[in-house]
């Protein structure tokens, strides 16, 4: 396969809109305020077409896709699971934050339970969800790239992490905020283009359901009411709930969603970016099931390289790729997405589907690095351990970072540890057992307490990760109950349960341990509440 | 605890988690449901593509800023 004009040209306007974007405005974040809240004037629109694109990232573009290809059907309500966690968002989180103002995901802690080490112990589920996502977008933009200049993995990897490492570097939040809320229709666009063609090349609904069956004749398969299920990990109910929750929570607490609360010009306008988001994101979401349930047998029915000696199906297909282009690790699984916008034969497609999925994985990564530089930089360095540099040079420090963190997760790029969605999913884990309840319950719960925040995040911390790694070394996959008997596996998928675990064991500490001042939580919980 | 969170919180998560695991406890009880005709596709492009992933989640983002900006109005004219 050779590198086609049409698809290079959707890839070169898409860079073209991005750097005007991002030329115009350059001016704009010159000073720390704009540079890391976007001075808090960015509207609904604005904010939640930025939203959705920040929060989608390539574990949603080609790792849902991949996972429905894998899965078969009953993965469809992880994606309802997703989209339906972000209407709580808005009046459980967005409206209390932006109410609160603050500059970074941190402040909340070491201001809700008065103590500036909170910033650091927030900090490090925080920096290993960071750093995985980051790692995960790179991947992402590199099987992009490849999908476009037919690249070696390891040169995608580069010219990926150089892409957004240009972008960020020069551009803060506001450059994002504008380049990202475009980045969000893109990758919308991207997406229900190519839901329309695969829907019109089967006809219809109809057609694309029997089509898939007839590849897959258990796709539609529930547990419990078939002989056999659509996978292992599907024969039970666990399976099934299991993946709606592991994402579920993600808008209302992750850093990285949490922040764009913050750039809100007021309240009434934070609420509103979250139902844009759910519009824009929903609407993609839609694409990227039909995607995902066609993916098969668009690979198998009409994919030139089924056509070569020695590829009977999908996997085969996928295999080849890895070989021929030395995808590393799981990844090539993630390429089923690609793979089945190329078996469609439309460059026009393949550029469209390239440009949203270059825009949707930059847009993750620089919220996502943005996010670790504020946490590096301002709160690190700055608040805990008392340098000025932060705050007298915030553009020099934030980009050092930059450096830095951009360095670290491309060498872990050159060979990732699992499946994209799979890296999403265990830092989704981390990240919402750990600091999930503090921030939450923090709102909303006059007892929480700084002992309960702090033991709550670190033994949360260890306890979701170390059951991930022990189920994947253990029983082979992250997705099983980390004690199961090996011969009588359940399914719980990526250790869902401590995300539920978090919150009881958050509420007991609290309950047992000392209350916080008073003034702190009138200030920091009761007022951030809604007027009555 | 959520001492001051309004209502319609509670309504719409009523709605959001009622349609989601009303539909998953058919699917795990009915052999077949995804796939029985309904308006002439399979039922779960209607109760699940169409539905639960982004209508309901349309309708209920909707209904927590409207009424959030609707009694916001409301406590503003009583103070003036």
């Amino acid at each position: 396969m050779d590198v086609n004009p049409i698809v290079l040209l959707g890839a070169v306007i898409y860079f073209a809109i991005i750097f005007l974007i991002g030329w115009y405005s350059r001016k704009a974040s010159m000073d720390a305020s704009d540079y890391y809240v976007a001075g808090r004037k960015i509207g609904p629109f604005v904010n939640g077409s930025a939203l959705a694109a920040t929060y989608f990232s390539p574990a949603s573009f080609l790792g849902l896709p991949a996972f429905i290809f894998i899965l078969g059907y009953p993965f469809w309500w992880a994606l309802v699971g997703i989209i339906g966690g972000m209407p709580i968002a808005t009046l459980l989180t967005a409206a209390p934050l932006r109410k609160y103002a603050p500059t970074s995901f941190t402040d909340y802690y070491a201001d809700r339970y008065d103590s500036k080490w909170l910033r650091l112990v927030a900090g490090i589920p925080t920096l290993i969800g960071g750093l995985a996502y980051v790692v995960l977008s790179i991947v992402g933009t590199a099987l992009f790239l490849l999908a476009i200049l037919k690249l070696n993995f390891v040169a995608s990897v580069i010219l990926a992490t150089v892409v957004v490492f240009l972008y960020i570097y020069y551009g803060g939040m506001v450059a994002t905020t504008f380049s990202t809320a475009f980045q969000g229709i893109a990758m919308t666009i991207g997406s229900v283009v190519a839901a329309v063609y695969v829907i019109t090349h089967y006809g219809g609904l109809n057609g694309l359901t029997d089509a898939t069956l007839s590849v897959s004749k258990e796709f539609f398969n529930m547990p419990y009411v078939a002989d056999k299920p659509s996978h292992a990990l599907m024969a039970s109910w666990t399976g099934v709930v299991g993946f709606f929750f592991v994402w579920h929570f993600g808008f209302s607490a992750m850093p990285y969603t949490v922040v764009r609360f913050f750039t809100t010009q007021d309240i009434k306008s934070a609420r509103r970016s979250v139902f844009w988001a759910v519009v824009i994101g929903g609407l993609m979401y839609c694409g990227l099931i039909i995607i995902g349930t066609g993916a098969r047998v668009l690979i198998e029915q009409l994919h030139p390289l089924m056509k070569t000696e020695g590829i009977a199906n999908a996997v085969d297909v996928l295999k080849h790729m890895k070989t021929a282009y030395g995808v590393a690790g799981a990844t090539v699984t993630d390429y089923s997405m690609i793979a089945a916008m190329e078996a469609l034969n439309s460059p026009f497609l393949l550029a469209i589907v390239a440009a949203g999925g270059l825009a949707i994985a930059m847009a993750t990564a620089s919220g996502w690095t943005m996010v670790l530089n504020v946490l590096l930089g301002r709160d690190l360095i700055g608040k805990v351990f008392g340098s000025k540099w932060p705050e007298k040079k915030p553009v020099q420090c934030t980009r050092m970072m930059t450096v830095i963190i951009m360095l670290v997760c491309m060498f872990a790029a050159f060979n990732p540890p699992a499946l994209v969605l799979d890296i999403s999913g265990a830092a989704f884990i981390v990240i919402l057992c750990s600091v999930g309840p503090p921030l939450i319950l923090g709102i909303w719960w006059t007892r929480g307490t700084t002992t309960a925040a702090i033991v709550n995040i670190l033994v949360m911390t260890v306890c979701s990760t170390g059951s991930w790694m022990y189920a994947k070394y253990k029983l082979e996959s992250y997705h099983w109950f980390f004690l199961s008997n090996p011969d009588n596996k359940i399914s719980t998928p990526h250790q869902f349960y401590w995300v539920f675990v978090g919150f009881v064991f958050f509420i007991v500490l609290s309950l047992i341990t000392k209350p916080n001042k008073q003034e702190v939580i009138k200030k920091y919980s009761i007022d951030l509440r809604p007027d009555l | 605890m959520f001492k001051g969170m309004p209502k319609i919180f509670w309504i719409g998560m009523a709605i959001l988690y009622g349609w989601t695991f009303f539909f998953m406890f058919l699917e795990m009880t009915i052999p077949g449901f995804p796939l029985k005709q309904f308006f002439g596709v399979p039922a779960c492009y209607i109760y699940n593509w169409m539905g639960a992933l982004w209508l309901v989640n349309i309708l209920v983002s909707f209904i927590f800023f409207k009424s959030e900006e609707n009694r916001e109005a409301k406590l503003e004219n009583e103070k003036t």
